[in-house]
């Protein structure tokens, strides 16, 4: 534990609760809307799932940020590596999606 | 495969279930999810792993927004351990693109039982330093715990083992559709020092990452239906608010063997379904 870690757990917290409560009510939205009228079209719900999975993302880097301020570069380094993996991931997801 | 009213109604349901399990053991519910989805509502393994994925995202955004400033998660240590298992599921994630459903089913039948078993070995086991005092040093930690009604500190043993750990749960979290606090909650709680509920709340913690690993992966091959998806978050984020407010008044023994029973059944019945 150092000075801040505090403050930083409970910005990633209130990150979090954005992300998963916007996410949460698109799709709680969207799934009415595609129960009831199945010819609807799926954005909302395409969008709820998108961001959702950007959420953690999203946290990841907000960390970085904190960490390049804080000058903690043990953690900047570490936080940036987490971002570049979820990077390749992303890549991945592109490349199997334009084979599909 | 089309989701009607009352298979979205089903779904949501599983989704609850899973979600009140998966908050009161830290677990993510996935665990629960994936055999719920696969063998009870027939969904092929790889969307039944997709869809638990989203709600394992969920369901950590959730828990850790919900805990933040309660020094129960360990951010540093999670942060570390979350470059094994980002780099785990992303090649998880690749490699289940390759591999067909009744390997699956067998390596969730084995990743089950061992973990039943190590949560029972160790069901007595309590990685307390009893002195209120004592320096957790940088990746240790300190918590007020209900249960004793007292703080808690703790100092964190085996980084190695623990990264080893985290990669091989990140791994296995995009294979079969958990969050991974599968592995690394056992591990974390038997070799390196940290008490089940701060390895549960930090291992809450890191799943969003290790999932998005995965999650993103199966929603690239077109293997995340978006309506059975949201009707199985939706339940979860139920599930689980209802499992978060139970969770400080259960006493660590009977969670441990909850968890490991579950996981004994769950490992019998896809073991029996990989074997077909």
């Amino acid at each position: 534990m150092k000075p801040g870690d505090t403050q930083l757990e409970i910005l990633i917290g209130r990150v979090l609760r954005i992300g998963v409560v916007t996410s949460t009510a698109c799709l709680a939205v969207g799934l009415v809307l595609a129960l009831v009228q199945p010819q609807s079209s799926p954005a909302l719900l395409q969008a709820g799932i998108v961001l959702l999975i950007a959420t953690p993302a999203a946290r990841v880097v907000l960390s970085i940020v904190e960490y390049a301020i804080a000058k903690d570069r043990l953690f900047l380094i570490l936080t940036s590596i987490v971002f570049l993996e979820l990077v390749a991931g992303a890549v991945a997801a592109l490349v199997f999606h334009k084979r599909i | 495969m089309i989701v009607t009213p009352s298979l979205a109604a089903i779904i949501f349901v599983a989704g609850a279930a899973a979600g009140t399990l998966g908050a009161l053991l830290g677990l993510g519910g996935g665990i629960f999810l994936v055999p719920l989805l696969n063998l009870g509502l027939g969904f092929p393994i790889g969307i039944a792993a997709a869809i638990s994925l989203a709600t394992v995202i969920a369901t950590s955004s959730a828990v850790t927004a919900g805990k933040a400033g309660q020094h129960l998660m360990n951010f540093r240590f999670g942060m570390i351990l979350e470059v094994a298992t980002a780099a785990g599921s992303v090649l998880g994630g690749i490699t289940a693109q390759f591999i067909s459903q009744a390997v699956l089913q067998r390596l969730f039948a084995l990743v089950t039982a061992a973990v039943a078993a190590v949560t029972i070995a160790r069901s007595n086991r309590r990685n307390v330093i009893v002195d209120p005092d004592a320096n957790p040093g940088l990746l240790g930690g300190r918590f007020f715990d209900q249960e004793s009604g007292s703080d808690v500190v703790y100092r964190i043993r085996n980084l190695p083992l623990a990264l080893g750990a985290s990669f091989v749960a990140g791994n296995v979290s995009s294979l079969l559709g958990i969050g991974g606090g599968v592995i690394k909650v056992p591990v974390l709680n038997a070799w390196c020092g940290m008490p089940l509920r701060a390895a549960a709340a930090t291992s809450a913690f890191m799943i969003g990452v290790t999932a998005t690993g995965g999650a993103m992966i199966y929603y690239g091959t077109g293997q995340l239906p978006p309506v059975a998806a949201a009707a199985a978050i939706l339940g979860v984020q139920i599930g689980s608010f209802g499992g978060l407010r139970l969770s400080p008044k259960m006493p660590i023994r009977v969670l441990k063997l909850l968890l490991a029973t579950i996981l004994a059944v769950v490992s019998t019945l896809m073991l029996l379904r990989g074997m077909r």
